[in-house]
Order: structure tokens, then sequence, then C-alpha cells
């Protein structure tokens, strides 16, 4: 099986003053494979994004990548210069963005953003071209073609989001990062337009790397996904055995936050504290303070990663296989 | 257009407020001007008599025998109708014809120095946003804010002592006096010649403008589809030029409307300096010799330019904005 | 101990931003020199050497002397107060007044809002350096104090227009409902919570209007508005332009005046900069971008260490 990303040990910086830095994803390792869908969570600020836009080298200052590597189709993104990347920007691997209103150009016609990829990327240079193109694009998402004429603003919310998704499939890349992509819309388009991606998924064969902080909803629609927090990846697990059971106490929190919508009413854990302020980071394992199954060794040694098949974990007091829940 | 007919509206408010202004201003100062103006009459060793003071006071709209508010409309009426009265010290001109000639020059000072300022500004302004942080943007930065707060009277007097004491450049003037030129070629040339620099100390004094380009700019490249449009492979040059400038112009064009009464003082002051004659000159000469019909004129003549040049920015923010082109129109 | 003292918050804030501390040192400099001017000039402004007009700078005349005899230096100095005076006046005028409108305009809304919005457009759109000439000019000529009046009145639009936006804004932010339900009055809510998020919005207002005062004021007095018996910056340089200073080459007497009030614009500017640099985080960043770029060049020489080194390890990887 092909790797389509390979990530690792990234290390992303921001400068905040003259030599003082906050890392904000901190030696960061995991693959995704063809066809595979890996979903990305954790709370707001833990790096998810950040990782998102390394992949593509979107980061401006003062953002840095300061380590690391990272790999898609085995060509080295960090190496590449100016003209390279832009070639292979959208080619290889495009990004469906957070808020679909604002990542599309305001005084712009929907067709000519669709124009400037084609020319960027050298793929046709004829307008008329162009626009045929551009409406099958469309059609896949179910758009009507005769709107490809009209600004962003003049779109509802959903529809701008699927013109955003066309316009990330335009070029048939390998890897597709959604970044939040349903956050802002309600649950019915959110699932109508989920299907439809995966639908695409499967039709047009790509990876996905989706971005989210809704574990339930990557549930059921990831393969594969990886928990974060405070900038590292604490566990990494299939869907169903994240589900059943999760060997990380915070994915174990994650996924209890989330009530489900059948069974009986019950109350409801969180996981106590606040996230942690990435300035002051403490010896030992991050999640210290918030775990409920902390143990001496957590505050002084940082956990190391253990690998159960494809799935591993940092944990000094992993939850067992079968753990049942535990009270307080 | 909705859009186009709301802002004519509100110039025609703002002119009307204009006249009501010039109207009610000598009335408001202290002192009669009339009595004033029949003083200085007096002392040139004119007549005085009751014609004479019935003439003065018709002349300043002034008549003591109709109600105010009559003599408002009539005044009304007569600044519509082209009727602005006669200037004192030019007499028998009229108001509108001592402005003629100061009003061209002015107009042509004001435009070039604009159009030039207006283009250096934006394209200054755009590399030094893209080129954030590094030495360029330093120079450029601190160069344009340094600039920003000299005077325009401090920078007019500067290059007209160090470049035209030295004679590269004339030092007033529009064209040089008394001259016949040989063809339409030799007096363009002539015209540039004089007006190098006043147009220069107008766009030096305008440099402070560059700041708010590349603030604009700034808050641009934050933005999502900056990113998303270097995310989707299109090269940094574009971007720069299409997606943020684009957007970018467009406060800057609003902004520039309000700079516009600035740029006109400075046209002014620059003119004084550089003995130009344009409105400035004419201004100063209605000043010393208290003549008001023709500062009123001048009041409103700059009102109404100031008008028009707000308008062409609305009219280019209409350009520039599709969603006000579109509004109503949804999907 | 110096340390600590160096660590204090304020200190370290001036330290990281050259601008403000370049700003506010040429703007206490200028104070100083001119409200504290008979310690650095014996001389009086208003003397006349006989014997020695129009004479170049020298020992004992540091910027010369103009056409009537009187010292230059002493007559920047003791001329600077009243400019600044005339100009900080003004200020204070403009931004008192725009506060009111502004503020007015942007909290209450509705039909308020819209009338003081037209009068906010129609004063801005009428030439404000024509209106004061004219106005000057009817006045016939003026003293100093006058001016600053004239300047005050005619100028508060545009900081108006600029809060009026500010109150808006903050107005519809959320803390301003929650102090509402928490059963604040409106007045109270005014005052307390939306005025100080105002503050770096109505100083820059103020640095901006004293600069177009001191620039007005000099352009006044330069055409021979100013009273001419009192010594300004302006008066200065309209004397060197009624005594023919420039064309007989006597760079001096322009150059006092102009000096100081470019160094006292340039103070004034770097201040507003470095306000909205601190009201803005986006360009603050910039700051730092020369540490970014520091440390874009140590990765750069790592990877190509790294990469003659290691690239066969790296082929060698699944």
């Amino acid at each position: 099986m092909n790797i389509v990303l390979e990530v690792k040990d990234l290390c992303v910086d921001y400068i905040i003053a003259h030599g003082r830095h906050v890392r904000a994803v901190d030696h960061v390792s995991f693959n995704i494979k063809e066809g595979e869908s890996l979903g990305l969570a954790g709370e707001s600020g833990c790096g998810k994004s950040t990782i998102a836009y390394s992949l593509l080298r979107l980061h401006r200052p003062p953002a840095l990548i300061n380590n690391g590597s990272i790999k898609i189709n085995g060509h080295n993104i960090l190496d590449m210069k100016q003209e390279e990347l832009n070639l292979f920007r959208w080619q290889e691997a495009s990004m469906v963005f957070q808020s679909a209103m604002n990542c599309l150009n305001p005084v712009v016609r929907l067709e000519k953003q669709f124009f400037d990829l084609y020319k960027a990327h050298g793929i046709t240079y004829k307008r008329s071209e162009a626009r045929k193109m551009t409406k099958e694009l469309l059609e896949l998402v179910g758009i009507p073609g005769d709107r490809v004429r009209d600004y962003p603003h003049q779109f509802s919310g959903g529809m701008r989001q699927r013109a955003v998704i066309a316009m990330a499939l335009a070029l048939k890349p390998k890897l597709l990062i959604l970044d939040e992509p349903t956050t802002a819309l309600d649950t019915v388009v959110q699932r109508d337009i989920l299907k439809r991606i995966y639908d695409l998924k499967d039709k047009l064969k790509f990876s996905i790397l989706f971005i989210t902080h809704d574990i339930s909803l990557m549930m059921e629609f990831c393969d594969n996904i990886a928990v974060m927090y405070a900038g590292e990846i604490v566990e990494k697990a299939t869907a169903q055995n994240l589900l059943h059971a999760p060997r990380h106490p915070y994915s174990f929190g994650l996924k209890n936050s989330f009530p489900s919508l059948q069974g009986k009413i019950e109350y409801m854990e969180g996981i106590k504290g606040n996230p942690l302020d990435l300035n002051s980071i403490p010896v030992g394992c991050r999640f210290q303070e918030r775990c409920f199954n902390a143990s001496d060794i957590c505050f002084k040694k940082e956990p190391p990663r253990v690998h159960v098949g494809e799935n591993f974990f940092h944990c000094h007091n992993p939850l067992s296989e079968s753990q049942e829940v535990p009270c307080g | 257009m909705k859009y186009i007919s709301k802002r004519l509206g509100f110039y025609l408010i703002a002119f009307i407020a204009a006249i009501t202004l010039n109207f009610f201003l000598p009335r408001l100062m202290p002192g009669d001007p009339v009595q004033m103006y029949l003083a200085e009459l007096y002392e040139s060793g004119g007549r005085i008599d009751e014609a004479t003071i019935r003439a003065v006071e018709e002349l300043f709209g002034f008549n003591t025998n109709e109600p105010l508010i009559v003599s408002y409309f009539k005044y009304v009426k007569n600044i519509f109708t082209g009727n602005w009265g006669y200037s004192f010290a030019n007499y028998p001109q009229t108001v509108l014809q001592a402005m003629s000639r100061g009003l061209k020059w002015t107009l042509f000072l004001m435009g070039s120095g604009l159009t030039i300022s207006f283009a250096i500004n934006t394209f200054l302004g755009i590399l030094v946003a893209w080129k954030r942080g590094t030495k360029f943007d330093t120079i450029v930065t601190v160069g344009g804010q340094v600039m920003a707060n000299i005077p325009a009277v401090i920078i007019a007097i500067f290059l007209s002592y160090s470049l035209a004491h030295t004679g590269i450049f004339p030092r007033g003037y529009a064209v040089t006096p008394l001259m016949v030129h040989a063809n339409a070629f030799e007096y363009v040339k002539d015209v540039a010649y004089h007006a190098f620099l006043p147009v220069m100390s107008i766009v030096l004094m305008s440099l402070g403008g560059i700041m708010g380009m590349r603030a604009n700019m700034i808050n641009q490249l934050g933005e999502d589809y900056i990113v998303m449009g270097t995310a989707k492979g299109i090269p940094d040059r574009k971007i720069m030029l299409a997606y943020s400038a684009r957007n970018a112009l467009l406060p800057v064009v609003t902004t520039f409307a309000m700079q516009i009464g600035f740029i006109l003082g400075g046209s002014l002051i620059i003119e004084l300096v550089f003995n130009y004659p344009g409105l400035g000159k004419v201004m100063l000469g209605a000043i010393n010799g208290r003549d008001y019909p023709l500062m009123q004129g001048i009041l409103l003549m700059s009102t109404i330019i100031m008008l028009s040049a707000n308008f062409v920015a609305d009219l280019a923010v209409l350009f520039l904005d599709p969603r006000i082109r579109t509004e109503g129109k949804r999907g | 101990m110096i340390k600590r003292l160096l660590n204090i918050p304020v200190v370290r804030f001036l330290k990281e931003s050259p601008k403000t501390t370049i700003g506010l040192s040429l703007i206490i400099i200028m104070l100083i020199v001119t409200f504290g001017a008979g310690m650095f000039t014996s001389h009086d402004p208003l003397h006349r050497y006989k014997d020695e007009y129009h004479s170049p700078p020298s020992e004992e005349h540091i910027l010369g002397t103009t056409r009537l005899g009187r010292d230059v230096f002493a007559q920047t100095l003791y001329g600077g107060r009243t400019s600044i005076t005339v100009g900080v006046f003004a200020g204070v005028i403009a931004v008192s007044i725009s506060l009111v409108v502004g503020v007015t305009a942007g909290y209450f809304g509705g039909l308020v809002d819209n009338v003081i919005t037209t009068i906010i457009n129609v004063v801005m759109v009428i030439p404000q350096m024509v209106l004061l000439l004219i106005i000057a000019a009817m006045l016939g000529g003026s003293s100093p104090i006058l001016i600053a009046t004239i300047i005050g009145f005619t100028s508060w639009p545009f900081g108006a227009r600029v809060i009026r936006a500010q109150t808006m804004s903050i107005r519809s932010r959320e803390f301003i409902h929650s102090a509402e339900t928490l059963g604040e009055t409106k007045l109270r809510r005014l005052f307390v919570e939306i005025m100080p998020n105002m503050l770096s919005m109505i100083s820059s207002a103020f640095v901006g209007t004293v600069i177009y005062a001191i620039m007005a004021q000099t352009f006044l007095e330069f055409i021979g508005f100013g009273d001419p018996l009192s010594v300004t910056w302006g008066t200065m340089l309209n004397h060197a332009q009624t005594t023919g200073a420039l064309s007989s080459g006597i760079w001096w007497e322009v150059f006092g005046p102009s000096a100081s009030i470019i160094i006292l614009g340039a103070g004034l500017t770097l201040i507003n900069f470095s306000i909205d640099e601190l009201s803005n985080p986006k360009l603050r960043a910039q700051r730092f971008m020369s540490s970014y770029y520091k440390e874009k060049k140590k990765l750069m020489k790592l990877e190509a260490k790294n990469s003659l080194g290691s690239s066969h390890v790296e082929g060698g990887q699944k």
C-alpha cells in the first residue's frame, strides 16, 4: 500500500518576541495510506490546524517550521523551491478551509477563481474550456452549472462549502485536507456534505485528513483517528478501537464528552481542568494536571510511545483493553 | 442606480449647506463688512453717497430693506444660476471670471499631483506590505512617516529654496511670463517645467498615504482567501496584485476621498510658496483686498471641487466592489 | 538592581519598541527645550542686537540672527512655546468635540446617528483650509488663541467619524450586552465599559490633530495672519519670507523653525504609529520578523548540513 502522507518529528514554532518562541507542534509523526481517511482530533488550540497548514507550507511569519520532514507521495515538501511548491500545491494535495465565505475572494466571480487555478497549473488557458471543466466539477457536488458566473456572496452557506470542495478536487489530488469543514453549518447540511465527500473519495480515490473537534463525527467517517493534546499526538488508533477501547485517558475523556443519540440519559463526565498554556510546559507528561489516571512517574518522565499493531499511544498508565468507566 | 442617486442627493445637501454657510459667514463676523469696505473706499478717495452705499449692499447681498430669508433665497437662486456676484478688487470682473484662470491652474496641479501620488503610494504600499519586515520595508515606512509630518509649507519652502535657488527649476509662475510659445509641444514643455516642483511637493506631502495602503494590505494578507490562493499554487506575484491589492484598494479609495480636502489645502499652500497662479494666489489677493465676494466664491468653488472628487471616488468604489453592484440579486 | 529596573514591563516595552522610545524622546526633548528655554539660551528673543543683522551662526548666536538682529536660536526656543501650546489647545478642542459627537452618534444609533452622520459628512466635505483662511481673513489677523480655536472647531469631523465607528463596533460586542443584563445603566456603560476601549483611537486622533494644528497655524502665520508682535515658528517663517531671507541665502532663519516643526512632528507621528501597533497585534508581529529571519537562516544551514550527511539514510526508509 502506498503511503500518501508521511510526517516525521514535525515541530512548528511561533516567534513571540526576540529570541523567544512557543512550540505549537512538538515532534509529531504519523502516516496516511492510499485511500485511508485519518481524523485529527483535539481541543481548540492543540495544534491541529497548524499541522494542516504545514502540509502545504502555508505558514506565514511569525510561524516557522523548525524541524522534521513532511513527505507527500514521496516528495519532500520542506525542501521544495518556490516554483516546484506552486505546482505541487493543490495538484498532489489540496485543502478545504473552515469558513467557505472567507476563503473565496469576494470580488471575483466563481468561474474566474477556478480559471486562475487552471492557468497557474497549466491545465488550460482557454476560458471556454475552463468553464466547461468548472461546470462538470460543480455538478459533482450538486451545484447547477449556470451559477458559475456568480459572486461568492450570492450563494447560501451550504452551496459555498460545496463549491469550495469542488475547487479542492479540481486537480484530482491524492490527499484532501479538511479543516473543520462543517463547523459553520447546521447538522443536516453537515451530514450531506460529508457523505458527498466520502462518495467522491471512493470514486476519485484520494486520502483524507479530517481535522475537527467533533469526535463523534469522526468516528462515523474516519478509518483511523489521531488524538492531539498540547501539540503532541497522544494516541492514534482505528475508529473502532478508539470508540470501544481507548487507551489514553484523554481519548477516553473526549469520547465521553459527546452524548449519544440513543441510550439512556446519563451524567456526562467532562475533562477537568483547562487546556495547557504552551508557555509553561510541565516536566513529564503534558496531560498530568487533568488526568484521572496520573501517578508519580507522570510528573517526572515523558511517556514513551507504545505500539499496538498499527496503533500507538503515549502513556505511563494506559487504560486496559476492557477498562470500565471510572467515577470522578 | 440607488447607490449613485443616494450619493448625488447627499452632495446636493452638502452644496446647499456650503451656500448657507457662505451666506451667513460675513454676517457672523464682528464688524459690518459693508462699513469696512466703504471705509476703505473712502480712504482711497472714492465717493460715498446713497447710491454707492446701496450698490455695495446689493453686491454683498446685505440689503437691509428686505427680510433675511428673502435675501437668502435670492442668494441661493443666484448661485444656481451662475450669478456669483462681482469681485471687489477686480471690478468689473465677476467672481467667476476672476477665478477662472486660477481655477484652471489649480485643477491642473491638483489633478497631476493626485494621480502621480496615488499611483506611487499604491505601488509602494503593495510592495512594502509584501516584503514586510525586510530592510526595504523599514526604510520606506520610516521615510513615509517622516514625510507625513513635514508640513506642506516646509516641503514647499525647502524645495523652492534648494532646487529653485540653484536655478535648476524656475522659482514661480506656471509658464515663463511674456513668452510666446512656438507650438503646442513647447507650451506643454514649459508648463511641465514650471509645474515640476509644485507637483513634487504635493507628491512628497502625500507620501504618508503609503502607510494606509500598507496597513490595509497587511490586514488583507491575513485573510483566508489569500491563504487559499497560495494553497492553490498561485504564484506570489499574482496573489499580491490580483487578490490582495485589488481588495485593499477599496478602503484606500474611500480614505482617499477624505484626504482630498487635505490635498486641496496643501495645493493652496504650495501655490503660495511657488507663486503659482492658481486659486491660492487668487485667494491671497482676495484676502489682502478684503474682497469678500471673491473669497466666498473660492469657498464655493473649492467645495465643488471636493464634491466632484468625492463623486469620482464613489464611482471608483462602485467599479471595484461587485458587492455593491449586485446588491439585491441573491441566489 | 539595574537588571530589575530594566525588567519592569514599561521599560521592557520601550526597549522592544524603538518607535515609541524615539518618538517619546523627541517630544520630551522639544518640550524641555522650549518650555525651559531660559536654560538653553541667555538671549532675549525680542532683543535687537545692533550691528549684527543677518549674521551667520556663530558661538555667540548659535543659529545666527535675523534681519532685525534678533537671535534665531532664542526665537526658536521661546517661540516654540506658543506654537506647541496652540497645537495642543486646538487638539484638545477638536478631540473633545469629536468625542462627544462620535460617541453620541455611535452609541444612540437610529435617528440621532443618521442626523449626526450627515452633519459630519457635510462638514467634512467643506474644505477646511479654505474655511480657515476665510474666517481668519474676516476676523482680520488674529492672536494665537483665536487661531487655535478656529482650527479646533474646523478639524473635528475626521476624528468624530472614527470614534463613531469604534463606538458602534464596541457597543455590539458581547461584554456590553452582559453589562446590560447585569443592570448597569446606559450612561454608566458608556463611561465605564466603552470609553476605555477607545483610548487608543482617542489618543491617535489627538496626536493627529495636534500635528495638523501646528501645520495650519504655521501656514496661517506664514501668510501673514499671525500676530506680528508675537514670536512663533510660523511668524518666524513669515518674517524670513518677507525680509527675503531665502533669496539672500540666509538659511538659518528658516532652519530654526523648520527643524523644530519637523522634529516635533516626527515625534508625534512615531507615537501615533506605536499606538497603532499597540492596538493592532498584526502590525506588532512585524517587530519580530528579524528573529524570524534569523531562525530561518539557522534552519537552512542545519538542513544543508543534514542533507549532505544523511541523504542515504533517507533513501532507505519506508
